[in-house]
């Protein structure tokens, strides 16, 4: 109540010192909101994401337009909160000026958000989200409801349902691997995909041999692996990303005498060379070896060396696992913004069309980036890479092994 | 002493005090129904006026003022079970778990799907909402018949020991719902909830936050006449009895099974409630929206507020909600607005805990009995029932003492 | 209030024929357990996930440990004990790896040993400082207040400190040096047992002994356990109140402090967040063994370990955490006072 109070007592004398800043109707300043959790653990993931974002708003020019970023951060006591999420999107929308959003980042959140946003008309994009759901199907349609021919939610994260049997090929036909053990984060991403991995795997002819799952917050794998040994896998799949577990688990696999077995992963645990702090192979250290894992997009997209030195020039850290999707969202936004500011007024409406537009491509950092009508990105090219130690300078990453298009 | 007297109402004035005591309930309700239109009122203006719109639009101001007020609800109920009965709950985001999950499986075609009643798909999106009014009652029993349940295996136990075990009730039902796919759909929650409907409106909307935010004002009016009836009759005193003194309480015939029974039902019914309302806004209820800090944070709310005293604990509910969820997100904002000069720099998001935390000890240091405390101390000083002034509309008489809760 | 038994046999009148009893009764439950183990798990199996279950309980344990003894003396449910260990984890990785400049294992074993000993003394002292400010700080105020308000003021500390730890080593898995080689296995048919595991079992074994040594034959454990039980009556009988209620938090934090570093060297890493689960298990190991019985708390953080690892082997990590609640609220329908507690008469 103090803290209320005190509050208010400074923004009471600050009204009296600044003049008032006027409501600011769309016109010509813009904004790009930015919906993503950013505190406590969220930080971790989400964070590389807003920075991303940011460096790619700080560096767009419009004439006669100014376009800045209002972020909000939706994580409450450190966890992604869906409840506030859903208040931050009433609240990006209730503000005239902002004409797209950049978010969310876990599907739960984005479960909430979106028949909110559906009904405002406002465009969404995902750096993130992977749930098949939250496009495809009937449960897509339920969440577009109000506007069901108005697309207003896009994504540049391919879908689990392409993902998992990525690897799961990858592992039979290219490491010739017959068994493997699954751990899964009981998350929605993290499930779907070793779900998706097992199924491909199995249909392949493959024997899953072990199937458990740790929540977040598990440190102690030992218990799991152990049992897991008995059975003598090939392989150990982890359906996750690192900061639920992802290093966790190869880290102690050698404790445990599993560290000759092969390690697969998605994009959750493709997070930068060792350089970047609490990325896998950062966490996994030694261990990380014969560790392999996914990423939704063209391999090395040509971008890649560039953003990353820009991305450090600005923030003096290392690019992390999201950063280029956050980078290639807000870019998305930005070009919706252009193209509609080319056609006359920018309101929400224009940028929305000129987003979900299956006929335009959008040039990203993450390289050409086509929407098809549900919203879903066509990068369905999945690029295997493989954890090489010696690699940057020894401090370990990810090197690009094979394609798999996955294209319809 | 007063509370022995209470319960036997054939001593000495004991008709002109019950007397008495009807009048003071019907003018209670009706002090709460006025002081909640003014509430709701006074909040829907400030929502409009600088300095509040240099945080966040208005809009956004009414749909946080819903979203405190599915809060305030919990709190009430906790404070049934906490501040009056003195049981000691840490798991009670269970209950609200429950409310929703119960009206997602009326309100959504998985949940349809489960229970094998095509609700949605006959009724349709428009007019479906109208389940929403009587799940309201539906939700309410739901929790309450699981208070009932959960609160059974705790009745042997003292102080500390309820705690945890309620604590780990409260961890125990979200794991189910995580891990039971079939039919809860799992860590992918139940999506495509109805939104309430009102006959001639159709159903509320995802971006005008007035018809959620009239409702919330309603509810939280209804629960609060609700507590106190509740508290001001023989059922109330018993809780009070088996608070200060389990022993001595039954040793004068209260049957302290069936009270505290009824202590965590009623507590969890307006759970229940907030429960169904809670989902019916952000149609989708999934298993991370129901963690222990949720359980936390209203049992924060209830000791910020003083513990057993409503109106106390619905201003604490609302604090705490304000503070945390709005204040020290929008600060970034707000000094960047306002373009004062080092607190601009300054990234109050990676700072939110840290000024909780304090927000959090410092309150408890300086006002540990919570912001209202008291009135058991005010009644007697006052001779009871003669004046109907401020502090019956400060909710009267029911507070914890220091030292005691044993 | 509870008691702080020093030993089991502290106040209780139990006849002799009946301790032999439950005696019995525990070696047959054991027994029990471990036949069906090895049955369904094969012996190397069966011994391994033994090891691992001790490891995991030794370090649920050392926590239990702090959190029973703040409880037994002010009632207090410490919910920022859990981040104590996990500043503990913290100190510990800063010392080996920021101040000694260490990276991975010591295979030199006088230096291991110096290593370790070293690590142990200054983790457990910084511990032992924190958890005595915080004391005077944040509790020694409330001591008279309603009792939830010192359990709100936990969890605002619990804040706090998680933050101030976000803030200066960020919201990632830190790498914590393994000082310890885990590649040394003793071999037991095909099982193989790691010495790290045996190290921390028996750290946290000597510990725990210590702690019962000290409670129950030096006079500040007698100071305690009679603040424990009365404090007026004990204040009168020229107690230092204040003084013992801080060393008994300077040894409760100092033993999380210990945790922190026995889970640095077996897990490597160590996150801000890392507080919360742990604190959680600790806290129902100390109810489950009786809160404020120090034995107790012991084996409650054992029995705990088991409980989870048993739960993977049958295949239902899953279900972890509500096993071990379910089998919580079981013991306590037909012990309401804990494993080990003691049902005292009805307080006001």
């Amino acid at each position: 109540m103090k803290f209320a109070r005190v509050g208010v007592a400074i923004a009471a004398a600050a009204i009296v010192v600044t003049a008032c800043g006027g409501s600011g109707g769309a016109g010509k300043d813009l904004k790009v909101g930015i919906s993503l959790p950013l505190s406590g653990s969220a930080l971790a993931s989400a964070g590389p994401a807003d920075k991303g974002a940011r460096l790619a708003i700080k560096d767009f020019k419009l004439d006669g337009y100014t376009v800045a970023p209002l972020v909000l951060d939706h994580a409450v006591n450190g966890v992604h909160d869906p409840q506030q999420g859903a208040k931050d999107m009433t609240a990006l929308i209730a503000d005239p000026a902002v004409v797209g959003v950049v978010g969310p980042f876990n599907s739960s959140v984005a479960k909430v958000q979106i028949p909110i946003s559906n009904e405002a008309g406002l465009l969404q994009c995902s750096p993130a989200n992977t749930n098949p759901d939250l496009t495809k199907g009937d449960a897509g349609k339920e969440l577009r409801a109000k506007n069901p021919d108005k697309i207003n939610y896009v994504r540049v994260a391919a879908t689990d349902d392409i993902q998992g049997p990525a690897v799961a090929t990858y592992g039979i036909e290219k490491l010739g691997l017959k068994s493997v053990a699954i751990i899964d984060d009981t998350e929605t991403y993290g499930k779907g995909l070793a779900d998706a991995f097992s199924a491909e795997w199995e249909k392949l002819g493959g024997t899953v041999v072990g199937r458990e799952g740790a929540p977040k917050g598990t440190t102690d794998y030992t218990a799991i692996l152990t049992k897991f040994k008995d059975a003598s896998p090939d392989a150990v799949f982890y359906g996750g990303v690192t900061a639920t577990g992802g290093g966790l688990v190869r880290k102690q696999m050698p404790q445990v005498g599993l560290g000759e077995l092969v390690y697969l992963g998605g994009d959750g645990i493709q997070d930068g060379p060792g350089s970047v702090e609490g990325s896998f192979i950062n966490i996994a250290g030694e261990a990380a070896a014969n560790s392999f894992s996914s990423v939704a997009a063209i391999a090395e997209y040509p971008g890649k060396a560039d953003f990353n030195a820009k991305y450090k020039a600005e923030y003096g850290e290392e690019a992390g696992a999201y950063s280029a999707s956050g980078y290639a969202c807000a870019q998305i936004v930005l070009q919706a913004i252009k193209t509609a500011a080319s056609k006359g007024d920018v309101t929400r409406e224009a940028v929305r069309v000129a987003a979900t537009d299956p006929n335009t491509t959008f040039e990203t950092v993450l390289g050409p980036v086509k929407f098809d009508a549900v919203g879903d990105t066509n990068q369905r090219i999945i690029s295997l890479y493989k954890a090489d130690l010696t690699a940057a300078d020894g401090v370990g990453d990810w090197v690009f092994d094979s394609q798999v298009n996955y294209g319809n | 002493m007063s509370v022995v007297t209470d319960l036997t109402p054939q001593a000495a004035g004991g008709g002109r005090k019950r007397a008495l005591q009807k009048t003071a309930s019907k003018h209670h309700s009706w002090t709460i129904v006025v002081g909640m239109a003014i509430v709701g009122t006074l909040l829907a203006v400030l929502a409009y006026i600088p300095p509040f719109t240099l945080a966040q639009p208005s809009n956004a101001w009414i749909d946080g003022f819903t979203n405190a007020g599915v809060f305030v609800m919990l709190a009430l109920g906790l404070n049934l079970v906490v501040g009056i009965a003195g049981l000691l709950d840490l798991g009670y985001a269970a209950f609200f778990a429950i409310g929703a999950y119960t009206y997602a499986y009326v309100a959504s075609p998985f949940g349809n799907s489960i229970i094998g009643i095509p609700i949605v798909e006959s009724l349709g999106s428009n007019v479906g909402g109208l389940v929403f009014w009587p799940m309201l009652l539906v939700g309410a029993l739901v929790a309450a018949t699981f208070g009932i349940l959960l609160g059974a295996p705790t009745l042997r136990l003292r102080g500390d020991y309820l705690a945890i075990v309620t604590l780990g009730f409260g961890e125990i039902v979200p794991i189910v719902f995580l891990n039971s796919d079939a039919v809860t759909n799992g860590t992918n929650g139940i999506g495509g909830l109805l939104r309430p409907a009102l006959p001639g409106m159709g159903s509320f909307s995802a971006i005008n936050p007035w018809p959620y935010y009239v409702t919330m004002l309603v509810l939280v009016t209804v629960i609060m006449i609700l507590c106190y009836r509740l508290v001001e009759s023989r059922l109330g005193r018993a809780w009070e009895a088996i608070r200060e003194d389990e022993l001595a309480a039954a040793a004068t015939g209260i049957n302290t099974v069936t009270t505290k029974l009824l202590a965590f039902a009623l507590g969890a019914s307006t759970a229940g409630i907030a429960g169904v309302f809670n989902a019916s806004k952000l149609v989708t209820v999934s298993p991370d929206q129901f963690t222990f800090i949720v359980s936390f944070t209203v049992l924060a709310m209830v000791v910020l507020g003083g513990m057993g005293n409503f109106w106390g604990v619905a201003v604490g509910a609302f604090t705490i909600y304000t503070i945390n969820n709005v204040l020290l997100k929008t600060l970034n904002e707000f000094f960047d607005r306002v373009s004062m000069p080092i607190l601009k720099d300054i990234n109050f998001i990676e700072l939110q805990f840290l000024l909780y935390g304090l927000a959090l000890v410092a309150m408890m240091l300086l006002r540990p009995e919570g912001l209202f405390p008291n009135s058991r101390r005010q009644r007697e000083l006052h001779t009871e029932m003669d004046e109907p002034g401020a502090d019956e509309l400060m909710g009267g008489d029911h507070e914890l003492e220091q030292e005691d809760m044993r | 209030m509870t008691a702080l038994p020093a030993t089991s046999d502290a106040g209780s009148a139990r006849a002799p024929a009946g301790r032999v009893f439950k005696l019995l009764v525990l070696l047959a439950i054991i027994v029990g357990i471990a036949w069906v183990a090895v049955t369904n798990l094969g012996a190397d199996q069966a011994i391994e996930q033994l090891v691992n279950a001790l490891t995991r309980g030794a370090i649920y344990a050392l926590i239990a440990l702090g959190y029973t003894m703040v409880y037994g003396i002010i009632e207090l449910i410490n919910f920022a004990h859990g981040d104590m260990f996990m500043v503990g984890a913290f100190v510990s990785l800063t010392f080996l790896g920021q101040i000694l400049g260490l990276e991975g294992a010591v295979t030199n074993i006088p230096l291991l040993i110096v290593l370790l000993v070293a690590t142990f003394a200054f983790t457990m002292s910084i511990m032992a400082l924190v958890g005595v400010t915080i004391e005077r700080f944040a509790y020694k105020p409330l001591r008279t207040a309603p009792r939830l308000a010192p359990l709100i003021t936990a969890i605002g500390v619990s804040f706090i400190l998680q933050n101030l730890v976000q803030l200066v080593y960020g919201p990632y898995q830190t790498n914590s040096p393994k000082i310890f080689p885990d590649t040394w296995v003793i071999e037991v048919g095909n099982a193989s047992i790691p010495v790290l595991s045996i190290f921390i079992i028996s750290v946290a074994v000597v510990l725990m002994f210590s702690l019962q040594l000290f409670i129950g034959r030096t006079r500040l454990g007698r100071a305690m356990r009679s603040t424990a039980a009365d404090r007026d009556a004990a204040a009168l009988m020229g107690v230092n109140i204040n003084r013992t209620i801080a060393i008994t938090f300077l040894i409760g934090s100092a033993l999380a402090g210990a945790a922190g570093v026995v889970n640095g060297l077996q897990y490597g890493v160590a996150r801000f967040d890392d507080g919360f689960q742990a604190g959680l298990k600790a806290f129902t190991a100390a109810v489950l063994g009786g809160i404020g019985n120090t034995l107790g708390a012991a084996l409650g953080g054992f029995i705990i370990g088991f409980i989870e690892v048993g739960a993977t082997a049958m295949g239902y990590t899953r279900w972890g955490p509500a096993i071990v609640f379910g089998v919580l609220v079981i013991v306590l329908v037909f012990r309401p006072a804990g494993l080990l507690g003691q049902q005292l008469g009805e307080r006001a």
